[in-house]
C-alpha cells in the first residue's frame, strides 16, 4: 500500500520537469546462443530504431504506436533497472525481447537461448561513449511460463 | 463555459485518450491486456456519459492497477497527466457544492499550465539548455528520436540553439496567455504545435491526446478568472 502510494503522489503533484538534464541513455541489445554458458558475440539492438518513417507511417503512428511506445517503456525499464535492481525490470525487458524473437523466428527458435545488455551512451568531450551497464543470465528463447 | 460543461468536456476527450492509449495495449503481453480491456470498457461508458461518477472512480481504480502493474508510469508525463485528470475529475464528482468542484477542476488547470512553466524554469537555469547543447544531445544519444534521419539534426546547433530558445519562451510565457480569450487561444494553437513536434520528432503520440484532453480546464478556468475585469 505505501509503495503505491509512493507510486501516486509524483501524479498528483508532478514535479514536470521534462529533459531539464540530458542523462546517459539506455539501449538495450541481445544476443542469441547455443549454449547457456557462451557470452555471446554478435549482439543486435533489440528494438532498432527505423532509417527513416514514410508520411503514411507517421500519420498512422499518431493513432497507433505501440512498438514505439513499448521501445520507450523498455529504456525506462533499463534505467530503473541499473538504478534500482529489481526483478520486475529484468522481467519487463526479457519478456519483451522475447515476444520480439517469437514474432521474428515463430516457435522454431534456433539458437536456444539469449541473453540481453543495457549499453548507456553519453557524451564525452566532443565524442559520444558507450558503457556496458548490465549483462543479463542466459534465457531460453522460449518459455511459457514467462511469456 | 460551466465548469460543469467543462468536465463533460474534459470526460470525452479523455476518454478519446484513454481509448487510444488501451488499443495500444490490445496486442501487448498477456498480464497488461486485462488492465486495458478494462480500461477500454470504462472509457467508452465514459463517452456515454452514463453514471460519470462511479465510471471515472473506476477507472481510478483500474489506474492504480495499472501503476501497480508496471510500478510507475508506462508512458511518462502521458501517463501521470492522464491519472492526475481522472483522479480530478472523480473527485470533482464527490464534492457538495460546484464551488468545491471548481476548486478541484482549477487544481487540474493549474497543473497543466505548471506542466508548462515548470518545465521551462527547469530548462532555462540549465547552462546546456541556454547554449542549446542539450536539445544537441537530446539528438545526438537520447533513446528519442524517432528515426536515424531524425537523429542527424544534432548536426545543425544553431538551429537547435533556435529551438531550445523558442521551447523555453514558449513555456516561461504560457501562463501570460491567460490575460485574454483570444491570447489563450493562441496559446493553445501554439501548445498543440508544440506537442505535435514532439510526436514527429520523438514519436511521443500519447502526449498530444493527453494534453489536448486538458485544454477545456484552461479555457474554463481563464473564462472563470478573467484577469482583464480586475483592472
Amino acid at each position: 500500500m505505501l509503495n503505491l502510494i509512493k507510486l501516486l503522489l509524483p501524479a498528483l503533484f508532478p514535479s514536470w520537469r521534462f529533459f531539464d538534464v540530458i542523462a546517459p541513455s539506455p539501449r538495450v541489445e541481445h544476443v542469441l546462443i547455443d549454449d547457456p554458458k557462451d557470452e555471446g558475440e554478435n549482439w543486435q539492438e533489440s528494438r532498432p530504431t527505423p532509417q527513416y518513417i514514410v508520411p503514411l507511417d507517421c500519420f498512422k503512428a499518431f493513432f497507433w504506436n505501440a512498438g514505439w511506445n513499448e521501445t520507450l517503456y523498455m529504456s525506462t525499464c533499463a534505467e530503473r533497472l541499473v538504478q534500482n535492481p529489481m526483478e520486475l525490470n529484468r522481467r519487463e525487458i526479457r519478456r519483451r525481447i522475447r515476444a520480439g524473437l517469437l514474432r521474428k523466428n515463430g516457435d522454431h527458435a534456433t539458437p536456444r537461448y539469449f541473453r540481453f545488455r543495457l549499453i548507456f551512451v553519453s557524451r564525452q568531450g566532443g565524442m559520444l561513449r558507450r558503457d556496458i551497464a548490465f549483462v543479463s543470465p542466459a534465457y531460453l528463447c522460449i518459455d511459457p511460463l514467462d511469456q | 463555459m460551466s465548469v460543469e460543461a467543462a468536465i463533460r468536456l474534459t470526460e470525452i476527450l479523455l476518454s478519446i485518450a484513454l481509448i487510444q492509449q488501451s488499443l495500444e495495449h490490445i496486442f501487448g503481453l498477456p498480464d497488461e491486456r486485462g488492465h486495458y480491456l478494462v480500461r477500454l470498457f470504462l472509457a467508452a461508458l465514459l463517452i456515454s456519459g452514463i453514471q460519470s461518477q462511479w465510471v471515472c472512480v473506476a477507472l481510478f481504480v483500474n489506474a492504480l492497477f495499472i501503476l501497480k502493474r508496471f510500478q510507475g508510469p508506462y508512458n511518462g508525463g502521458s501517463d501521470l497527466l492522464s491519472l492526475l485528470m481522472i483522479f480530478c475529475l472523480s473527485l470533482a464528482h464527490m464534492m457538495p457544492s460546484s464551488l468545491w468542484q471548481e476548486y478541484v477542476f482549477g487544481y487540474l488547470a493549474l497543473q497543466v499550465t505548471f506542466s508548462y512553466f515548470k518545465s521551462g524554469w527547469s530548462k532555462v537555469i540549465q547552462r546546456d539548455w541556454r547554449s542549446g547543447r542539450a536539445l544537441e544531445d537530446v539528438f545526438a544519444f537520447s533513446a528519442y528520436p524517432a528515426s536515424e534521419v531524425i537523429r542527424t539534426w544534432a548536426a545543425w546547433p544553431r538551429l537547435l540553439c533556435a529551438m531550445s530558445w523558442a521551447v523555453i519562451l514558449f513555456e516561461l510565457l504560457f501562463p501570460l496567455a491567460f490575460i485574454t480569450r483570444s491570447a489563450l487561444i493562441a496559446g493553445l494553437t501554439i501548445a498543440l504545435s508544440f506537442h505535435v513536434a514532439n510526436f514527429y520528432l520523438f514519436g511521443f503520440n500519447r502526449f498530444v491526446w493527453v494534453w489536448v484532453a486538458a485544454f477545456p480546464s484552461l479555457l474554463w478556468l481563464q473564462a472563470r478568472l478573467n484577469p482583464l475585469a480586475w483592472i
